[in-house]
């Protein structure tokens, strides 16, 4: 692989450079490797991945997008490189702020100490559309509110800070898996020698933290995941995940509520369903208590939830702690309930409902990168130093007339990695989507989606947006 | 096991058994394209067309016996049953429907079965007629041949569950009712020619019996004796009794329906097919009403299936 071109920046944070052509000591054998391999090999191996993805139709669809139904994610077979014990400190991080954001759902939907201590105020969460009053004073098994986290984290040269906490449905999971495959078939010495850590138990974890959630502690319960169908953009993702965990893959049209008990329509009847890992937004669970022109849910599932019958992965009312302004009171929700500093920073985070933080927000918009409170996926943000004067302008119109809807944030060096470019080395910048689970207790797998932004200079990394996925490798060297 | 994904799986094996038929079909067709006389490729076009319980694009049943135009229409009609996107039946629908089924219940089948017919719907997605007119009779055998490998590595890899039986189930029942359509539309066509055995030959090409019959009956081809081979021989593994039979065993292994009676009801329909050939057909005087009905036991089946363990009523449910 050709790294004589390679555009090293010290003002970036780089995965695999220390210095210019001088790498990290845990890549050094890999960044040998892959400077020894003849050139085409890789692209090679680039081409095999990307058939193999189109073979084996992983594919996700963009929103809106009725031409290209199904769409291979792009993937870059250059690994980003973790060290150990780097990845160690991370997961230390990802396990105190899981514990927190559960104890904060349960506070919010409890006695909400949270505000009459004063640590947030009372209109940032009750103000929040994801906060559910259906979920007032609803326990839930374990205390567990959030089964399936996937944490967005950057790495700048401060290190590792959280850019999102998705507590609701995240995804990428199975483009972890995927992407490990693939690039382990293409790399097999390289990956050998490397001492990587594994990631395909996911599936039995997840399996086994769902099935810590079983009402009553019901043995060998029955699982089933739902979906919104076949023309979400996850569905390969649910389908994948429903045979990893040995779950039935549902719609709301299988499912029906008796007399406060969830079953499946089976070919030999209808059979009792325990744990339900839902892909399906909160609006459209339940159209008897969310919105009541939803197809996708099941009439009279919150009643079985709330009277402990059926689990439900994540639960709902999640969303609440993972929206855009709670985030920035995430380091002291930390301090408040566990009583010790963050492991893992935020991003300096503007409230634009705040008068001073919108004012500085309108005076540096060309720096800011500015973000709809309610969005996700990279739809509806501004990235300052990327727009035209006419954007920023009309971009500031839509700000003032309602600032609540907006937070903004500086615009993060996201650190950079090596990439498969027109047959040669070039950075990109990356993040990172480890996938944390909890039931009894929190399990992490040592790996992640890693998301490139495949444009050049681009930091956007959504694959809606023109992002690829990488393979994330926690090498013990 | 899920009604909805018995269902995917049902309909994924129907979709994909009809793909191959009519690419076994279209391949001898485009064969006789090179060495047959017009009036022999005609009878083919129409009794594929009638098969298919379709007209051809000019919208009736067409083309006088001495249209010298046929040749040159082939082309037309090929491309009417291979890739138009508004003909369900098409190869190219048929293909993409069994595929999208087998997209949505991936979970249901084996990865291998995904892999390979995945890869088989990737090679045809973007072809056109144009594409493959050189050497037509090479696409076909291509599309059948991938089909049976599906089937092959459906049969090496997959799961002997209920998902299994409701693939297997959707592909007898397809095959038996393709077979008697065809033999239907060759019994009537043959009847309008002055050439007794015109058709016959290919229809035993069609069903992979050319051996088998002259292992049975020799070199001299009887009509009478063609037939017999294709309804009532359970060693040939498309004739209608084969099929029906295979439907048979894959609803006797199945675990029942939740209500008793439309259970009943399916398995009294395949019974009374497969009891049609096995005991009416030997004495039948009028072959063709009796193909008419076990035509109509396996419609019916279709039918049965879907509402013992698909639609049934709710309140007919034990709660489990």
């Amino acid at each position: 692989m050709d790294f004589s071109r390679y555009d090293f920046d010290p003002a970036i944070h780089d995965e695999m450079f220390v210095a210019d052509g001088e790498p990290r000591d845990h890549c050094r054998a890999v960044y040998e490797a892959l400077k020894g391999l003849p050139d085409g090999d890789l692209n090679t191996i680039q081409e095999r991945v990307t058939r193999s993805f189109s073979q084996e139709g992983i594919t996700f669809t963009v929103y809106g997008d009725e031409e290209a139904e199904e769409r291979i994610i792009p993937i870059d077979c250059v690994p980003r490189l973790l060290a150990l014990a780097e990845w160690r400190e991370l997961e230390a991080g990802l396990v105190q702020r899981i514990r927190t954001l559960n104890l904060f759902l349960a506070d919010v939907y409890g006695d909400c100490r949270v505000v009459r201590d004063g640590v947030i105020p009372a209109d940032v969460i009750l103000g929040c559309p994801q906060y559910r009053l259906a979920m007032r004073g609803v326990g839930v098994p374990n205390d567990v509110w959030v089964t399936i986290c996937g944490t967005d984290i950057v790495r700048t040269h401060e290190g590792f800070m959280v850019l999102e906490d998705n507590l609701r449905v995240p995804s990428g999971v199975s483009y972890m898996i995927a992407n490990r495959k693939a690039v382990k078939a293409g790399l097999r010495r390289l990956y050998r020698r490397s001492r990587v850590q594994d990631v395909e138990q996911y599936g039995s974890l997840l399996r086994q933290t769902l099935c810590e959630l079983s009402p009553g502690g019901r043995p060998d319960p029955c699982l089933a995941l739902l979906t919104p169908g076949t023309y979400n953009s996850a569905f390969y993702e649910h389908m994948f995940l429903a045979h990893e965990i040995g779950a039935e893959l549902v719609e709301g049209q299988d499912l029906l509520v008796n007399d406060g008990f969830v079953y499946m329509r089976t070919t030999s009847g209808l059979r009792r369903v325990d744990v339900i890992y839902r892909r399906v937004d909160d609006d459209f669970l339940d159209p008897l208590v969310f919105r009541d022109d939803s197809l996708l849910g099941v009439p009279g599932l919150m009643n079985a939830f709330k009277r402990g019958n059926v689990a439900l992965a994540n639960a709902p009312g999640t969303g609440v702690a993972d929206d855009k302004s709670v985030y920035a009171y995430v380091p002291d929700m930390v301090r408040y309930y566990l009583g010790e500093e963050p492991l893992l920073q935020n991003v300096e985070t503007h409230l634009c409902r705040r008068p001073e933080d919108l004012e500085y927000t309108l005076d540096n918009l060309e720096r800011l990168v500015v973000k709809r409170v309610g969005e996700s996926g990279g739809y509806g943000m501004l990235v300052g130093p990327h727009s035209t004067p006419e954007e920023r302008d009309e971009y500031a119109r839509t700000l003032r007339a309602d600032p609540a809807d907006f937070i903004s944030q500086p615009t993060l060096a996201l650190s950079r990695s090596p990439c498969l470019i027109d047959g040669h080395a070039e950075p990109r910048h990356v993040d990172l989507r480890p996938f944390v689970l909890t039931g009894n207790e929190t399990r992490i797998v040592p790996g992640a989606f890693c998301r490139v932004a495949l444009r050049r200079g681009s930091l956007v990394v959504n694959s809606s947006q023109g992002g690829g996925g990488k393979d994330l490798w926690v090498v013990d060297l | 096991m899920l009604a909805r994904s018995a269902q995917g799986v049902y309909w994924m094996a129907r979709y994909l058994a009809r793909a191959g038929y009519l690419s076994r079909l279209l391949e001898l067709q485009v064969q006789f394209l090179v060495d047959r006389s017009v009036e022999e490729i005609h009878f083919g076009w129409k009794r594929i067309y009638r098969c298919m319980k379709r007209l051809p694009p000019p919208g009736e049943e067409f083309l006088p016996e001495t249209d010298e135009f046929a040749l040159a229409d082939a082309f037309t009609l090929a491309d009417d049953l291979t890739f138009e996107r508004s003909n369900p039946d098409s190869v190219w629908s048929t293909v993409a429907s069994g595929r999208e089924n087998a997209r949505q219940m991936r979970h249901c089948i084996s990865g291998e079965m995904w892999t390979c017919l995945n890869a088989a719907w990737l090679r045809i997605r973007d072809l056109e007629a144009v594409d493959i007119w050189r050497t037509p009779e090479v696409f076909y055998a291509r599309t059948r041949s991938e089909i049976h490998n599906f089937v092959g590595v459906a049969d090496a890899t997959m799961y002997r569950g209920a998902a299994w039986r409701f693939m297997r189930l959707g592909r007898a029942i397809e095959r038996a009712q393709l077979a008697v359509s065809l033999l239907l539309a060759q019994i009537d066509l043959s009847r309008r020619t002055e050439r007794r055995t015109l058709g016959w030959a290919s229809m035993l090409r069609t069903h992979h019996a050319l051996e088998a019959y002259g292992r049975v009956y020799g070199i001299d081809l009887q009509p009478d004796r063609v037939l017999d081979l294709l309804v009532a021989d359970p060693s040939l593994p498309g004739s209608v009794l084969a099929t029906v039979q295979a439907a048979a065993t894959e609803l006797q292994g199945l675990d029942g329906g939740p209500g008793v009676e439309a259970d009943a009801a399916a398995r009294r329909l395949a019974g009374r097919a497969e009891a049609l050939i096995l005991y009416d057909w030997p004495e039948a005087s009028a072959p063709e009403e009796l193909l008419e009905q076990v035509g109509q036991s396996t419609r019916d089946l279709h039918e049965a299936v879907l509402d013992a363990f698909v639609d049934y009523a709710i309140e007919d449910s034990p709660l489990r």
